[in-house]
């Protein structure tokens, strides 16, 4: 079976976030025959309005994977966020490699490596949910209610959380 | 030299030159044929393209056990990620090794980047998106299901299956506490 680096690697790290999970985190190929198409579920962390709720995003990994990172993209419900785009798109810093900073304020060390993994985006989206970065938005109206009426965003996640859960 | 030295003759010098020349040819022949017969017949030559994959791909292990081992499996990428996912590790290599590669060191690799899809998200909920209502109408029928376990299969169906086992049950955890919340005093 001719395997490519990338599909090792990804089972690689598979087989690790299946045996020793992380709190809060499922993660795996949609189906074994393409490596390269995530779905994970993480939970909204506690003290904040994404509390209790579970949102599901997809991650799409290059060829070159680990040398360039995946994109990772919330489905089904969106998520209401100022870093993450209104098609649920996520903007994260880790999410870019390392040669592409086009506002010049991420470290390098914040962006992609090899040395990440997909264990590290999803814990670093879900410290994104509790703590959004202000500097870049990728939905300015969330941004904006985030910065000017945080008693109508809190309330407007909520909702979205319990619309995610069926409820 | 001393033509009457009956130890010291030319006959006797060349069998010595010989037997030392197929001792030493036999010596380095056997320092090759353990490295199991090489592609490139050149000594300790590891291409550092080779290195620097590996070295992309798992960056916690030192360069100078993955040249080792490339040079010892005759340069195979594949047998030496195969060796390090099998959880086998590698050798540290003996301190006479000495690679002769210079890693060219800290060049980026190619910017790759993505651009958002002006689609908007699907506003489907996760109970449909996953089909869990039938799950939820059983479960109000019968009791709890027990608490999912962290599990590996060898098999390909069965990890799968455990994957979507722990996927629905997370899910369905956070909407019964959510109910449950939902109908306490204070929300």
């Amino acid at each position: 079976m001719a395997q490519s680096v990338a599909q090792k690697r990804l089972f690689h790290e598979y087989k690790n976030l299946s045996t020793n999970p992380p709190e809060g985190i499922t993660a795996g190929p949609v189906s074994e025959d393409d490596m390269f198409y995530w779905e994970a579920l993480i939970e909204g962390p506690g003290g904040t309005p994404f509390e209790g709720g579970v949102f599901a995003a997809e991650l799409k990994f290059p060829k070159d994977y680990p040398l360039s990172p995946p994109t990772m993209k919330f489905v089904g419900g969106g998520v209401w966020h100022p870093n993450v785009y209104p098609n649920g798109t996520v903007c994260i810093s880790i999410l870019h490699p390392p040669g592409d900073d086009p506002n010049h304020y991420e470290h390098a060390s914040e962006r992609w490596s090899p040395i990440q993994s997909v264990e590290k985006i999803l814990i670093s989206v879900m410290s994104m949910l509790a703590e959004p970065n202000d500097e870049s938005p990728a939905n300015v109206e969330a941004a904006k209610m985030w910065r000017e009426r945080r008693s109508e965003y809190e309330q407007k996640v909520r909702d979205e959380v319990r619309k995610g859960l069926g409820l | 030299m001393h033509d009457d030295e009956p130890s010291l003759n030319i006959p006797s010098l060349l069998t010595l030159a010989v037997v030392s020349y197929f001792v030493l040819r036999w010596f380095f022949n056997r320092d090759e044929g353990s490295s199991g017969g090489r592609p490139r017949g050149r000594g300790n030559v590891v291409d550092p393209a080779q290195v620097e994959q590996i070295a992309q791909m798992f960056p916690q292990l030192s360069t100078r056990d993955i040249m080792w081992d490339l040079q010892r499996n005759g340069g195979s990428v594949a047998a030496t990620t195969e060796r390090i996912l099998a959880g086998r590790g590698l050798e540290t290599p003996p301190p006479s090794f000495q690679p002769q590669v210079v890693m060219p060191r800290g060049h980026a690799p190619v910017p790759a980047t993505s651009t958002a899809t002006p689609s908007k998200a699907d506003g489907q909920d996760l109970i449909s998106r996953y089909n869990l209502s039938a799950r939820i109408i059983a479960e109000n029928e019968e009791s709890q299901s027990p608490a999912s376990t962290s599990a590996w299969a060898q098999n390909k169906e069965e990890r799968q299956r455990l994957l979507q086992k722990r996927r629905d049950e997370m899910i369905l955890a956070a909407r019964r506490k959510m109910m449950e919340k939902g109908k306490g005093p204070a929300q």
